[in-house]
């Protein structure tokens, strides 16, 4: 047997509008991906992603998104994702973009650069701070994000680590 | 970055050869004439010449000596090696022969060269049904579903006694009977013998002339071309590949004043070029000899012998997409397409260019 | 041709290039089949349709293939139309997909693809004798 290569694309979404997150949920997500594909790469675009497309985590508070697609077609996804233009759900509708970060072979290499992506985030932040107070709360953060690596995190993937960085 | 398979093979061109060559007609080993030999299928000759209004004389009578061929109807392919037929015919001149309205990438296809070997290209079933001698097509992929039988009827060993005509008779004729319409050209060099039309029934052969058109062509934009430079140099003379696209153009009534902008074409005459008043254009269609070929080449050389305004002229001529051979005995086939052409362009000085173009399943040209 | 002729260069000497699978440009002889009646669409509309068909299949990346209609005749509705090599798969299935002209049904014959533009002007398939 051999195994099905997916790639996974971590990607942030950006919006000004802070109401926004309530719309980061898979369902609306995906659907605004999935539009973005169909508009750039049309219908043969859109069947070559959708094979073992999913949005596989995301977290709305962060923005962050992680969705995967084959190998073969990772190309169409990744130059359609600046396509996305706004999030729709409940009637509602948000501009917004996505930020691609990284494109990795398993979610365990998105794991650890996300890790790593938002350890060195939270120091341009600690740098950029203006009053005690907003340093206080973001040395915490820091602290507590260490912590966090020390727990022993099993990746729930295979252990390939054939990543491909852009 | 490496593309995936998918997405390369979405991107692929089926493979393709074009071969230029440049050389002079009066070199003793310029290989011009072999070339038009060695090409033995012609259905198409156009030539196209600047700057000329009329149609020389000399000309004119070539064009009319462009030989008629015969349209045989549901011939059974072993009258083809009989031994009255090989002797009246094959061994006496060069005869062509080539089946008409079968296609090469589907169904049997056979081709009688004026070398005087059959060639049969058949499926993996006529071939088994058969039993005769052959190897498995170049491009029938791993699974061989097409096979090629060469029958040399020239070779001394065959002769009417010897086992192997017996046996290729025997299979022909009971194992496995094959019947084609066959176009055929017969060009006997002097001596008199019988001729095809008397040969084979009424009710089956048919004469057939070549389709002739001119027509003149105004204001045509000419690239401009140096004899000596294949590649052509910017701002000074076109390549031959743009050449190459230009007669293509003109050949299909393409218009070339198209703007950088305009929405449906942006097709133009390569730089730098002239505009010519006229220019003549002659078409000849049919199953043409590369006798009659050679000779138009060569009055249309002689053309030059006055002197004339045009730089060059060109000569066209189209294979036929599904015979079994393009150029001498290499295997032909039709992939997406069974292209095989080649075209003269005959400068002032006699210097010349030949490009030659095959598709995919195709050997390089000579 | 009127330039001043310059002093004849000598006799050429052999020379022989071969381009292997290097052609810019793929060709394709089409033809579109309509029901009987009704519009036949114009130059710019026939255009119009192939950029629609591409759109739809390979969505607005397909849409820019840079497509030429090089001939195109509306008695007959067919036309030559020339692609980039790289976009010769991608424009063949989207004609090829194609169903409707506004609103009626219609198909794409794809008759002849070749690399070279001269081979269009003769195809021993549409040979006819009398």
């Amino acid at each position: 047997m051999v195994r099905f290569k997916n790639r996974y694309v971590l990607c942030e979404v950006v919006s000004e509008d802070p109401r926004c997150r309530q719309c980061i949920e898979d369902r609306a997500v995906g659907l605004a991906v999935r539009e973005a594909i169909a508009r750039a790469h049309g219908d043969y675009g859109l069947a070559c992603c959708s094979v073992s497309f999913t949005v596989k985590y995301l977290n709305a508070y962060t923005g962050t998104v992680l969705l995967r697609c084959r190998k073969d077609f990772y190309r169409l996804l990744c130059s359609a994702l600046p396509f996305v233009r706004q999030l729709e759900s409940r009637n509602q509708r948000y501009p917004c973009f996505f930020n691609t970060l990284h494109v990795g072979g398993t979610i365990r290499t998105c794991q650890k650069f996300l890790i790593q992506y938002n350890r060195r985030q939270l120091l341009t932040l600690l740098q950029n701070c203006t009053n005690e107070e907003e340093r206080r709360s973001i040395r915490q953060s820091v602290l507590s994000c260490s912590l966090t690596e020390e727990q022993s995190q099993s990746g729930d993937e295979e252990d390939d680590d054939d990543t491909e960085t852009d | 970055m490496r593309m995936s398979v998918p997405l390369r093979r979405l991107r692929q061109a089926p493979r393709h050869l074009l071969v230029c060559e440049k050389s002079h007609a009066r070199h003793a080993r310029s290989r011009h004439a072999a070339h038009v030999r060695d090409h033995a299928y012609n259905c198409r000759v156009s030539f196209l010449i600047p700057e000329c209004g009329t149609l020389p004389e000399v000309l004119k009578s070539t064009i009319a000596d462009v030989g008629e061929y015969y349209l045989l109807r549901n011939l059974s392919l072993h009258e083809l090696v009989t031994h009255e037929f090989i002797d009246t015919f094959v061994k006496k001149g060069s005869c062509h022969a080539l089946t008409y309205n079968t296609k090469i990438d589907q169904d049997n296809t056979a081709a009688l060269l004026p070398t005087g070997k059959l060639i049969l290209s058949v499926d993996k079933d006529t071939y088994e049904e058969l039993g005769l001698q052959g190897r498995p097509s170049q491009y029938s992929g791993k699974k061989v579903m097409r096979y090629i039988i060469t029958i040399d009827l020239m070779d001394p060993s065959f002769h009417p006694d010897s086992k192997k005509h017996k046996r290729v008779l025997w299979a022909l004729k009971e194992k496995k009977p094959l019947e084609f319409d066959f176009l055929l050209a017969w060009c006997n060099t002097g001596a008199e013998g019988s001729t095809l039309m008397s040969y084979f029934p009424k009710n089956q052969i048919q004469t057939l002339k070549p389709k002739i058109t001119f027509s003149t062509l105004r204001d045509l934009q000419c690239p401009v071309l140096q004899s000596n430079e294949l590649q052509g140099k910017p701002e000074e003379s076109c390549s031959t590949e743009e050449l190459f696209e230009w007669l293509g153009a003109v050949l299909n009534q393409v218009s070339l004043d198209n703007k950088s902008f305009s929405f449906l074409s942006t097709y133009c005459c390569p730089q730098p070029n002239t505009i010519v008043e006229q220019a003549f254009l002659c078409t000849i269609t049919g199953f043409i000899i590369p006798e009659a070929i050679i000779q138009l080449l060569e009055k249309l050389c002689c053309y030059f012998d006055e002197p004339k305004l045009a730089h060059w002229l060109t000569l066209t001529v189209h294979g036929f997409a599904d015979s079994p051979v393009s150029w001498r005995e290499s295997e032909h086939g039709f992939h997406k397409g069974g292209e095989n052409l080649y075209n003269f362009v005959v400068f002032r000085n006699l210097d010349y260019w030949l490009q030659m173009a095959v598709g995919t399943n195709d050997d390089c040209p000579p | 041709m009127a330039r001043a002729d310059p002093p004849p260069p000598p006799p050429a000497a052999f020379e022989r290039r071969v381009l292997r699978s290097a052609a810019e440009h793929h060709y394709l002889r089409v033809r579109l089949e309509l029901p009987d009646g009704g519009a036949r669409p114009s130059a710019a509309q026939f255009k119009q349709l192939v950029v629609t068909a591409l759109r739809e299949l390979h969505g607005e990346v397909g849409a820019a293939l840079p497509v030429d209609v090089l001939t195109y005749e509306e008695k007959t509705l067919s036309a030559i139309l020339r692609v980039t090599s790289s976009g010769l798969v991608k424009l063949w299935s989207a004609l090829t997909l194609l169903g409707f002209y506004q609103n009626r049904r219609c198909a794409f014959r794809v008759l002849q693809t070749s690399p070279f533009l001269l081979a269009l002007s003769g195809n021993s398939r549409e040979l006819v004798l009398d």
